[in-house]
């Protein structure tokens, strides 16, 4: 009698726990897509950083009685060089705080990918477990 | 420092060498891309180096044709030959003389191919552990597969 519930029961588990390595697994492609994107985000922010960093060394370059217009639109307008050169340097520092809390970002999501994958191979090992003594 | 461990490419199963195969392809195909880009870019400033260096040798009051768009030119005249505007990226433009416009150039043009040089190594030598994986891969599917007995 006893054994007839727990055979009965074992079918309950085994779905209880596909259902659970289902919802692991779904979260595991949303951390994966998440990474993907933070890649994808972080490459767009290293290229202007390089650019802004090439345009700086050229603002260094010129001489200070230079004229230095910027693209407003369709409309060159003429800029101090210093202030040009300031707001490129501010650009510069801001995108790579941006760099550094996407780092950060990669890090965590890189952690929580991990640990999710450790807790779905458990699972796994449970369910062949659970279907073996079936 | 400690080097990252090597992977011994011959001890790895079937699956796992086609999935590092079509790996190393897509970084081959990503570093064929950017050397294409460098070499248009490279293009571009070349011609930007022309422009300037036959722009050098027309007078002032040279007439000529100015284009508003690719289909559309009004006559205009040259009035002053030996300033400039570079377009040095992010939306900033520097007054230039000529021979600085030209030396722009070719610091962007030295810088490029300096690139390129780096990109091609880079890229030969990962098309050359593509195709080295290739043939462990044909040697291993042919050892696995059963020879049909005559």
């Amino acid at each position: 009698m006893a054994a007839a519930a727990a055979s009965s029961s074992t079918p309950a588990a085994v779905r209880e726990m596909q259902r659970d390595l289902e919802s692991q697994a779904n979260a595991l492609s949303k951390i994966q897509k998440d990474i993907s994107k933070n890649h994808q985000v972080r490459k767009q922010y290293t290229i202007q950083v390089g650019e802004n960093e090439l345009v700086l060394k050229e603002l260094e370059l010129v001489n200070d009685e230079a004229n230095v217009y910027k693209l407003i639109g369709p409309v060159l307008v003429k800029q101090d060089l210093a202030e040009a050169k300031a707001n490129v340097k501010k650009r510069i520092e801001y995108i790579s705080a941006e760099l550094k809390r996407m780092d950060r970002a990669l890090k965590d999501l890189e952690e929580k990918q991990n640990s999710k994958k450790e807790s779905i191979f458990k699972l796994q090992q449970k369910m062949q477990a659970v279907q073996a003594k079936a | 420092m400690a080097s990252p461990p090597r992977i011994e490419v011959e001890k790895l199963s079937v699956e796992q060498l086609k999935a590092l195969k079509e790996q190393t392809d897509l970084e081959v195909n990503l570093l064929q891309d950017s050397l294409t880009k460098i070499r248009s870019a490279a293009t571009r400033l070349e011609n930007a180096s022309a422009a300037l260096h036959d722009l050098s040798l027309r007078p002032k009051g040279k007439k000529m044709l100015v284009p508003l768009t690719a289909s559309l030119y009004v006559p205009g005249t040259l009035d002053d030959s030996e300033k400039v505007l570079v377009d040095v990226g992010t939306g900033y433009f520097i007054e230039k003389t000529m021979t600085e416009g030209k030396e722009y150039c070719e610091r962007k043009i030295n810088l490029l191919k300096s690139n390129f040089d780096e990109l091609v190594e880079m890229a030969t030598k990962k098309k050359n552990i593509a195709d080295e994986m290739g043939r462990l891969l044909q040697a291993k599917l042919r050892q696995s597969s059963p020879s049909p007995s005559s």
